[in-house]
């Protein structure tokens, strides 16, 4: 059967500024929401966008990150006419080399690609939380014989300059680009989510494999070089919820945008029915809610025993509050146990973190910290 | 463990109406998370027997809706083989629908010489126990028939129509009775566990079946124990075990596990229990929510009061409701200031707002499935 699109899922990052939570963890790998991944998103989006063929491209610590995505059959991409392909660096006749960049990473995996042929080929980040499907922005493609389009969005002024700034003509296709500019002038920031139509982009990504300078990557390289050759580069402006979370004060604040009283565009009820977002199951038993607990505003997973007061608290599996501790404003990760009498404020709590007796978390209540290996980083 | 087939015995669970009217008792919903035969094949599977087949009594529908591919539930998902064990021309009589003539139904299962044995284990029995040193026990000593008893307080008001039996100083099976509430003190109660070599079973529906038509399994056995054709051993379980035998019962057994040391007796870290994932978000609790000593499953939203209660999947507990010693099964609604004390709530079921739904600590209400209240 000839694949129409396939997606390729860029997941090899490091997450630098994500400290002790990715010394260990591929970025994308990084829980979320009390029950997620950070990948399950972009994964769970192709899954609802009916996409079958997918590759997941990792390379810093991905033996995690590997057995995670597996063969896809936590988001229902291992059925009949599916592939799930872990894609990471590997040796070749040429000899080994590692992902040299985003393009490169592609490039290193034509190959794959050209076994399936597809007339599409959708990039995808790992590492950012959104839920939607690409339905839309393929049609926008295809009728519009776009030869690449990039999914855009506005951002403050303040911040275009973290981002690749587009300039777009009144037909709404890219007319410049630019990564990360120094001085921005415009706010129009690409998401780093491009459909290229597959030859093309073969033939760009062969071309810019030989040229010494080049980063090998899609900002930097190759979209301009598609855009000095007039090609056909479209917007396609995406408004709903979108995080790119770099930060350990932006991976907790897109924590808390799932409760009830956070960003109602990414709220997971909401959502469900035409988003489902899927993740690997858990064997943990029921949540309980102690006889004493307090609980408000929170976002809570099973298996999670809170005895305790949160309020203002994402908390995950096998997670442990007991009687008399206290988290206000924390993400509490996998298997961490809050015991009496602790206080936990403002906080993310890594995965299996144990915060003992009398301990408090962020006394000084001056920002978000990470709690990791028993130590409060910024 | 590949010589052992296990079976799950849905023929031997009680009807407990109204909730089994439309599903039999190992499919019905347990904690808001379960069902209750999870246990049976969390059981089998964490005992390593990789062959399962479900003996299934009545309304398949309920049971292959929660079971699906059965991949939650098995080792290998290529080795591992389930069946599904139905007697269709006895549907049209109830007294022939038993798990005898299923067996004979279903006789391929006897003549596969590949398994040496049967682990033959009740649907609806809520226990955590590890098949394996049963099974050894039964093996080295060359048994031919084990049954799995236990030793229960309190058979005035538990276990009632399980079979009870007596045994003499060695520990030898010598009698056994129904339990209608008559008995005092420690008695040994059929958990309905029974490990039987093949041959034996063969033998035992050879001689037994066509002269005793409409009699179950374990009675079949215990005849011919009686008769001395074939010796039955019993072996002794100690841990956590519940036979849901009434729907008061039903409320009450659910509501123990609220109490931790009956939860860490069900719960043991080494022996998880395993059920269907249904992709719900985590339960997601407002600024004014109020909840203690409850289990709150995921994909419920609860923005009122929940207390001494226990909420299944996709349940709504709007604004000011309250939802007090009640058990919620999933996909309820229960709107703005209502009120739902000492009741179980059926799925799809609606209570609309300021509605009061109120019933007895010792008679509960029952709301049938999708009733709009």
């Amino acid at each position: 059967m000839a694949v129409k699109i396939a997606a390729m899922i860029l997941a090899g990052g490091k997450g630098t500024r994500l400290g002790a939570l990715t010394r260990k963890l591929a970025k994308p790998a990084v829980s979320y929401g009390g029950k997620y991944r950070i990948i399950d998103f972009p994964l769970s989006n192709c899954a609802n966008s009916g996409i079958t063929h997918v590759g997941v491209l990792t390379q810093y610590e991905s033996s995690g990150l590997n057995s995670y995505v597996g063969n896809g059959r936590n988001w229902g991409l291992n059925g009949v006419n599916c592939l799930t392909s872990v894609l990471s660096p590997k040796q070749t006749e040429q000899g080994s080399n590692w992902y040299r960049g985003t393009a490169d990473a592609i490039y290193q995996n034509l190959d794959w690609l050209d076994a399936l042929s597809p007339e599409y080929v959708l990039i995808l980040s790992g590492d950012h939380i959104y839920a939607t499907t690409y339905d839309a922005m393929l049609q926008q493609h295809i009728g519009n014989k776009a030869d690449c389009t990039v999914a855009v969005r506005n951002v403050p002024l303040s911040e275009a300059s973290r981002f690749g700034i587009c300039e777009t003509n009144e037909s709404g296709f890219i007319v410049g680009f630019k990564e990360k500019p120094k001085n921005p002038k415009g706010t129009l920031a690409s998401m780093g989510i491009y459909i290229f139509t597959y030859q093309t982009l073969r033939k760009y990504l062969k071309a810019d494999y030989g040229k010494e300078l080049s980063e090998h990557d899609f900002g930097k390289d190759i979209i301009p070089a598609m855009i000095a050759r007039k090609k056909r580069l479209l917007a396609y402006r995406y408004d709903g919820y979108w995080k790119d979370v770099g930060t350990i004060v932006s991976l907790h604040q897109a924590n808390m945008d799932l409760l009830l009283s956070g960003d109602p565009a990414i709220n997971l009820y909401s959502i469900q029915n035409s988003a489902h977002i899927y993740s690997e199951d858990n064997h943990c038993a029921p949540q309980y809610i102690g006889a004493s607990a307090v609980v408000r505003d929170c976002l809570i997973n099973q298996g999670a025993m809170v005895k305790g007061l949160v309020d203002h608290c994402v908390i995950s599996a096998e997670v442990v509050v007991e009687e008399g501790a206290e988290c206000h404003n924390a993400v509490l990760m996998n298997g961490c146990h809050i015991h009496s009498g602790a206080k936990v404020y403002d906080c993310l709590v890594a995965p299996n973190e144990v915060v003992r007796r009398g301990e408090t978390i962020n006394a000084a209540r001056d920002g978000i910290v990470l709690y990791a290996g028993g130590r409060e980083t910024k | 463990m590949k010589k052992v087939a296990g079976i799950v015995n849905f023929h031997s669970s009680p009807e407990i109406s109204p909730i089994t009217d439309s599903r039999p008792l190992g499919s019905t919903s347990y904690l808001g998370r379960y069902a209750f035969c999870d246990f049976a094949l969390s059981n089998l599977c964490n005992s390593g027997i990789s062959s399962v087949g479900l003996m299934v009594k009545n309304h398949q529908r309920s049971i292959l809706k929660h079971l699906g591919s059965m991949d939650s539930w098995v080792i290998n998902t290529k080795i591992s083989q389930t069946r599904i064990l139905y007697n269709e021309p006895a549907q049209r009589d109830p007294r022939l629908n038993t798990d005898v003539n299923n067996l004979l139904e279903n006789d391929w299962l006897l003549y596969d010489a590949s398994y040496q044995m049967f682990a033959i284990v009740p649907s609806h029995i809520v226990m955590p126990i590890d098949l394996r040193p049963f099974i050894e026990r039964h093996v080295e000593a060359n048994q031919d028939i084990t049954l799995i008893a236990a030793k229960q307080d309190n058979l005035k008001q538990h276990w009632i129509g399980s079979k009870v039996f007596k045994v003499n100083d060695k520990g030898e099976l010598i009698g056994w009775d129904v339990n209608k509430g008559q008995f005092s003190g420690k008695n040994l109660v059929n958990l309905d566990v029974i490990l039987i070599n093949r041959p034996t079973l063969v033998s035992v529906l050879r001689q037994y079946a066509p002269t005793h038509p409409s009699m179950d399994l374990v009675s079949l056995l215990l005849a011919a124990h009686d008769e001395g054709r074939h010796k039955i051993a019993l072996d002794y379980y100690d841990g956590y075990a519940r036979c849901i035998d009434s729907f008061q019962h039903y409320m009450d057994y659910s509501f123990e596990i609220l109490d931790r040391k009956n939860a860490e007796r069900l719960f043991l870290k080494s022996w998880p229990i395993y059920t269907l994932t249904h992709d719900t978000p985590p339960a997601l609790y407002g600024g004014a929510s109020e909840v203690r000593n409850s289990y709150i499953s995921n994909g419920s939203r609860i923005e009122g009061k929940v207390i001494n209660s226990i909420i299944a999947r996709n349940v709504h507990v709007g604004k000011g409701a309250v939802v007090r010693n009640s058990i919620i099964f999933s996909t309820v609604r229960i709107n703005d200031n209502a009120s739902v004390e000492n009741a179980l709530v059926d799925k799809y079921s609606i209570i609309e707002r300021g509605h009061v739904l109120k019933g007895k600590a010792k008679d509960p209400l029952y709301v049938h499935q999708g009733a709009i209240l």
